[in-house]
This record gives structure tokens, C-alpha cells and sequence, in this order.
């Protein structure tokens, strides 16, 4: 079994989209898979953001993912925490920057962790940077 | 002659991985043995699920060109 990192730091919905398609079926293949939010990256997870779907697009494919019947990345990361071993962790750092609390994220984290921890659980890993 | 399926789901107008999670869901919820098919119209999905099946370990029974979706056919093996 194979571990692996994503550390999503973009917000561009493009790249969030490609990333969370691979963790999420990385997960159900036996693999532990670990995404850690940070940057803009954690603030796609933004509970106003989400519902309004007023994430940042790279450009003309990211705003046709919207207006097509493409599954969003919080569903599909959703539906692989159920079937699969996916854990997802937000940036303790940029939320005590921005005074944020958890609860205004989305309720998709394991939990809020710093650096080292974030570096401890993926000693073994592969380590993808989006 | 092709076996009859315990549990068809249909994710038709949806793109990936979408038809490929709601498999994934239905063979976590079925019992081994069981035959499920999923419908999708997206013809990267109809060549990427039996990619998943194969790398899990299940049983590709078929993937079926219908006019304009592909049916892909599956064992639950374990």
C-alpha cells in the first residue's frame, strides 16, 4: 500500500478539480491518501465561497467545470472519505493569520495542523505540491 | 450470454469521475459475488473504470456500447 501527499496551495478550481480527482480514486485503490489545504488552497474550502461556487479559475475551462454537469471537488472528496482512506487537513497556520475558525470551512477536515505535523505524517510518502 | 446485473446505476450526463465513485460506492454496499453495472455516457469514464477494476481486484464482466452511452459490466470479487 502506498501513501500519498497532496499539498493543495492553489486555488485556481482548475487545479483543485485535477487534484482532488486523484486523490479521491487513489483512496479507494488502497492507498492512504492525505491532502493538506493551505494557502488559497484552504480558502476554497470557505463555507461562503463554496456556496456560491466563486472560486478562481485559471481561465474558460475552469468556468465551463461550473457551468457543465461536472462533479465539484468537495463531492467528490466527500464521496472518497466514505469509500476510501482519504484525510484531509487545513492550514493551522493561515487560519490563526486570518483569525479563521474551523467551522468556517466547510465539514470536510480531519483536522487543523501545523507544519511539523503535516511533515511527521508524511515522512513515507509521495508528496504531490498543486 | 450475459449475466443478469444485481444492481444498475444510472450516471449517465455526468463526467469523471463520477460514474467511477458511484461504482465504487455501490461495491462497498454489495455483497461479494454480486453483479453491478454502472451507465455512463462520458466515453473517458467507459475506458477508465475498467482501469479501477482491474488495479482493485474485481471481475470486468464487459463494457457494452449502447447508442450513446457505454455500459460497464462488474463482478464484486471480494
Amino acid at each position: 500500500m502506498e501513501k500519498l501527499a497532496i499539498v493543495l496551495a492553489s486555488g485556481e478550481l482548475e487545479k483543485i478539480q485535477a487534484a482532488s480527482i486523484i486523490a479521491s480514486v487513489a483512496s479507494t485503490l488502497g492507498n492512504e491518501v492525505i491532502i493538506f489545504a493551505t494557502m488559497d488552497g484552504l480558502m476554497a474550502f470557505r463555507k461562503d465561497i463554496v456556496e456560491k461556487k466563486a472560486w478562481k479559475t485559471a481561465g474558460d475551462l475552469g468556468k465551463g467545470m461550473l457551468e457543465a454537469n461536472v462533479p465539484l471537488f468537495i463531492d467528490t472528496l466527500k464521496q472518497a472519505k466514505e469509500v476510501g482512506n482519504l484525510k484531509l487537513y487545513a492550514c493551522g497556520m493561515i487560519m490563526d493569520m486570518l483569525k479563521m475558525k474551523i467551522d468556517e470551512f466547510v465539514d470536510i477536515f480531519d483536522d487543523v495542523v501545523g507544519v511539523s505535523a503535516f511533515l511527521g505524517m508524511v515522512e513515507d510518502a509521495k508528496v504531490i505540491f498543486i | 450470454m450475459e449475466a443478469e446485473s444485481d444492481r444498475v446505476i444510472d450516471a449517465r450526463g455526468s463526467y469523471c469521475p463520477g460514474p467511477l465513485m458511484e461504482l465504487i460506492k455501490a461495491i462497498k454496499e454489495e455483497e461479494t459475488g454480486k453483479i453491478i453495472e454502472v451507465w455512463s455516457s462520458d466515453e473517458s469514464s467507459a475506458k477508465d473504470i475498467p482501469e479501477w477494476v482491474k488495479k482493485a481486484g474485481h471481475e470486468l464482466i464487459g463494457v457494452f456500447k449502447e447508442s450513446d452511452y457505454w455500459r460497464i459490466v462488474v463482478r464484486k470479487t471480494k
